[in-house]
């Protein structure tokens, strides 16, 4: 018989005034293990503790889509009509048709970066000002698995706007997609989403050392990543700043290979990297960001350990 | 006398009590909103040194501004100077705009989310919605350095041409100040939806605002519209607010609500609106958002009391 199932009726517990024996906290463990034996798991444990960690960490985004409908409206319906309003500045402009294609995928693709924004880089900030990142540090995972499971939830969330937008978008402005590589237009897609939330474990990571700094400059990075990175025109017309965000922003690279591999053969998208090449920076990106946001996450939570600053709140 | 003074000679009454709260008079109200306004310019700029908080505050709007030149640039080359001044106009704008209406629902998500302070708050003799109105003009007046240092921006590294001896002043401070209570109202209107939505609403403001990019002729003129959505753009104050400002900067300039093909051209016969028109468009529509923001905010209110939606945290 295991530890744990004979504390249920072990003689050396105490007994309550009604004469019952308590019932341990721990049912289903052994009490009297010694905790350092009794953390002494297995790879199988350990990876299966990791996994559920995941899945409980996802849980809330994906359920959740069904718990709040106005997300509906304001997450798809409203960010259409933004898109709508930039493919009529074209229209205004009289531009080329192809512009507007730029545009809708541009605007389907900034769901993700805005989810990786306010969802991602700054969740374990916003995780310790309601009082829940101490009982991440305290629970018996790698804390790798959490920012997985937040960013396996916020790209289900982000697919249903990025989706919606593109799709209606496209009917509602007829744009014509001549998609050549599909094998290629996938891996850069998936590419593209490694890279983009790896950077946002990494910066939630980063911004776990800040305090308010966090929430206002999560804000600042929305509009000026979207002008770098050439939101509704050809990222490549920016010259030395476009080629400086196709090197160091996902988003930049991610959007130029689609739209190359997306709207084929456009004479308006050369100058940048063809999406192969972009395919490999995206690889690179993957690799660092997820690699800084482990080290990273290791060496400010020493920091902050060592501060007292995991459990500040509300500075 | 102050309702709070009122209430202290009172024997047997409270500072807190609610009838404190009914007589509270303008001096009340006033002091309410200034404590409220403090804080709230206080929560925007004290969390840095001045420096970053200067560069936080105009990076947004001239980010946003350089978006839609790259885009003129592109696509037209130097040819469309009338556009492209039409565009960074109400770009900059925009940038007072957004922070109007984020400032009262953040609040409320900030205060109810992350501070834990919205239950205080809401049981303090000052009124709620007073409280929520003097945050959102502190957010405001940020956006507003945004936008001031965008146009200077656009004048000085763009080559935005403004002659400053032709500036309808009257205009354009008649049009400013009655620009601020339809935006805030409209702040107020976001302020009652996230009173019931959860944490996820912090991008609601941006959402929305992004929206009414499409319908408020701010970076291309409302006659490329549909008929009825160019109606609904005429009925919205946030159109007349920017239409005015532009006609007070640039009198000569392209307008966003008259043209060839415009419903208000049809309508009216005049090409473009006067300043007259533009100003008293501007105040009725302004004070009918204001009037309804209010109403739908009172129902939100008393619905949040109702279910308890008012000290709720959410996560996801």
């Amino acid at each position: 018989m295991t530890g744990s199932r004979s504390a249920a009726v072990d003689p050396a517990r105490p007994v309550s005034p009604g004469g019952t024996r308590e019932a341990s906290v721990f049912a289903g463990r052994r009490h009297d293990a010694d905790p350092r034996v009794d953390a002494d798991w297995t790879r199988r444990r350990v990876l299966a503790t990791n996994l559920r960690a995941l899945v409980g960490r996802a849980y809330p985004r994906i359920r959740g889509m069904a718990r709040e409908p106005s997300w509906v409206l304001f997450e798809i319906l409203l960010p259409f009509l933004t898109t709508s309003a930039f493919v009529l500045v074209y229209r205004a402009l009289a531009a080329p048709e192809a512009y507007v294609g730029f545009v809708v995928l541009g605007g389907a693709l900034s769901a993700f970066w805005l989810n990786v924004v306010w969802m991602m880089a700054s969740q374990l900030y916003w995780e310790k000002s309601q009082g829940n990142l101490e009982l991440y540090f305290a629970a018996p995972m790698n804390l790798m698995s959490v920012l997985l499971g937040m960013a396996i939830g916020g790209l289900v969330m982000s697919s249903t706007r990025a989706i919606a937008v593109l799709v209606v978008a496209s009917l509602v402005y007829g744009v014509a997609f001549d998609v050549q590589q599909w094998l290629l237009l996938g891996v850069v897609f998936l590419l593209t989403m490694t890279a983009l939330y790896g950077l946002g474990m990494m910066l939630a990571s980063l911004f776990l050392l800040w305090s308010r700094e966090a929430w206002n400059l999560a804000n600042l990075m929305i509009e000026p990543i979207w002008f770098v990175s050439g939101l509704n025109f050809p990222v490549g017309r920016l010259g030395m700043l476009g080629a400086l965000a196709i090197a160091t922003i996902p988003f930049a690279v991610g959007l130029d290979a689609m739209r190359q591999l997306v709207f084929a053969d456009q004479a308006s998208l050369l100058g940048t990297p063809a999406p192969e090449v972009e395919a490999l920076i995206l690889v690179a990106m993957t690799a660092v960001f997820v690699a800084l946001a482990r080290w990273m996450m290791r060496t400010i939570e020493r920091m902050a350990r060592g501060r007292g600053s995991l459990s500040i709140r509300w500075q | 006398m102050s309702a709070f003074r009122r209430a202290g000679d009172d024997a047997g009454t409270t500072p807190f009590a609610p009838s404190a709260v009914a007589e509270a008079g303008a001096g009340d109200t006033l002091r309410a909103f200034r404590t409220a306004a403090l804080l709230g310019w206080r929560v925007e700029s004290n969390w840095t040194d001045p420096a970053l908080f200067f560069i936080y505050t105009v990076a947004r709007p001239i980010a946003s501004l350089l978006l839609f030149v790259v885009m003129i640039q592109i696509v037209g080359g130097g040819a469309n100077e009338e556009i492209r001044t039409f565009v960074i106009l109400g770009s900059a704008l925009w940038a007072s705009l957004v922070a109007g209406i984020a400032g009262p629902a953040w609040s409320v998500l900030e205060d109810r989310e992350r501070y834990r302070m919205l239950k205080y708050l809401y049981v303090s003799p000052a009124s709620f919605l007073v409280l929520l109105v003097g945050r959102g003009l502190a957010r405001l007046a940020a956006g507003a350095i945004g936008t001031v240092i965008a146009l200077v921006f656009a004048i000085v590294v763009l080559g935005l041409r403004v002659d400053l001896g032709r500036v309808d002043v009257p205009l354009l401070l008649a049009t400013l100040a009655l620009g601020i209570p339809p935006i805030i109202a409209i702040g107020v209107l976001l302020g009652a939806v996230c009173l019931q939505t959860r944490q996820e609403s912090w991008s609601y403001p941006d959402a929305f605002a992004g929206s009414m990019f499409l319908v408020t002729g701010v970076v291309f003129p409302l006659a490329v519209l549909p008929d009825p959505v160019e109606v609904v753009g005429i009925l919205n104050p946030i159109t007349w607010w920017v239409a005015g400002v532009r006609h007070a900067v640039l009198p000569d300039g392209p307008t966003s609500i008259g043209g060839a093909g415009s419903v208000w051209t049809a309508v009216t016969g005049s090409a473009v609106p006067d300043a007259a028109t533009i100003v008293l468009a501007l105040f009725v529509t302004g004070a009918l958002t204001t009037l309804a923001a209010t109403a739908v905010f009172r129902a939100s209110e008393r619905r949040a009391r109702d279910l308890g939606l008012l000290d709720r945290t959410t996560g996801s």
